[in-house]
């Protein structure tokens, strides 16, 4: 049975298809540290994640992969002081920033304006979807294989710097956001659990991380210049 | 007026948020986000309270006139009817 790596939890895994061993190819764990969860997905499992999907056809091996993504980002949530967050991470050096923004508006191409302008500088810790979780009261962000469609995560993590939420725009500026502000949207970007319990989890990991980190929005078009004054402003004037 | 069952009021980052939780989350997956007096409110119509008992708790927790306290009461319990979230 395949044993991984995630977000520095090691769980073993039943798989019913071959899709999901091989999307989780570089987050196989080999090491010495005993599986702290095993997960199984069932045809049930399989069947939520469709009615999640509103019914869409997709295969049963992708929504496998879902459904484990799922009971992980669950376990984490409840076990592990983190959640999975929707957005593009990077980390410059050493550093991370997180993209954030509804789909479609524009997180992987400022991420890619961050790569064009920085080169080996960054590193693309996930584009899509990257767990978040709170270390010595610190919060990092991990790599995962559930990395968007332009499949781009490493098996990484770094201590996060800034969240910035990003606007279409036809002029670029960029403005500090208050936690209350910043609450309201990454409340969309994380799963919601539907108990109190997990909520208060949450909603409390939340609370501390607006309090510790950068928070921005910026307002851009798809030039280098939009890249120059976000890193600029969100790494602290850091030379390019 | 109460609150329906199902939905709870949390202070967050500076704010007040009023989110679903168990089978509620079917009715409502939204997020309401109220200010300090919307929050004040919603505590009292959690155990149950009539407008004029909120009225009164409102004249002698904050400087405001009856008048207003009324109309501002009066605005929020509508929309707290409109959005289903009462009883």
């Amino acid at each position: 049975m395949p044993v991984y790596r995630i977000a520095d939890v090691v769980f073993s895994a039943e798989h019913i298809y071959g899709y999901t061993p091989k999307l989780c190819e570089k987050y196989r764990y080999s090491g010495d540290v005993t599986p702290e969860l095993h997960l199984k997905i069932t045809p049930a499992d399989i069947a939520a994640e469709r009615e999640n999907e509103g019914g869409e056809k997709f295969p049963d091996a992708y929504l496998e992969s879902l459904a484990l993504f799922r009971k992980l980002g669950d376990y984490i949530l409840n076990h592990s002081d983190g959640m999975i967050f929707h957005a593009s991470a990077v980390a410059v050096d050493g550093d991370a920033y997180l993209f954030t923004a509804p789909s479609g508006t524009g997180k992987s191409t400022h991420a890619r304006l961050w790569k064009e302008m920085l080169g080996d500088r960054l590193v693309y810790i996930n584009d899509d979807k990257p767990v978040i979780r709170r270390v010595n009261g610190d919060f990092y962000v991990y790599g995962t294989p559930w990395n968007g469609k332009h499949r781009l995560d490493t098996d990484a993590k770094a201590k996060i710097k800034a969240i910035c939420k990003i606007n279409q725009a036809k002029e670029n500026a960029i403005r500090e956001m208050s936690p209350a502000e910043m609450l309201m949207v990454v409340l969309n970007q994380t799963v919601r659990p539907t108990e109190t319990e997990p909520l208060d989890k949450l909603l409390g990991l939340l609370d501390d991380m607006l309090k510790k980190v950068g928070l921005y929005s910026l307002d851009c078009n798809i030039s280098r210049e939009a890249a120059e004054l976000s890193f600029g402003k969100m790494s602290g004037n850091r030379q390019v | 007026m109460k609150i329906k069952e199902g939905f709870i009021l949390r202070e967050v980052a500076g704010s007040y948020l009023v989110v679903a939780v168990g089978k509620a989350v079917k009715e409502f997956g939204g997020v309401v986000n109220l200010n300090e007096t919307g929050a004040f409110l919603w505590k009292l119509l959690e155990k149950s309270s009539t407008e004029s008992e909120m009225v009164d708790a409102l004249l002698s927790e904050y400087d405001v006139d009856r008048d207003t306290a009324e109309k501002d009461i009066k605005a929020f319990t509508d929309k707290l009817m409109e959005a289903k979230l009462v009883e």
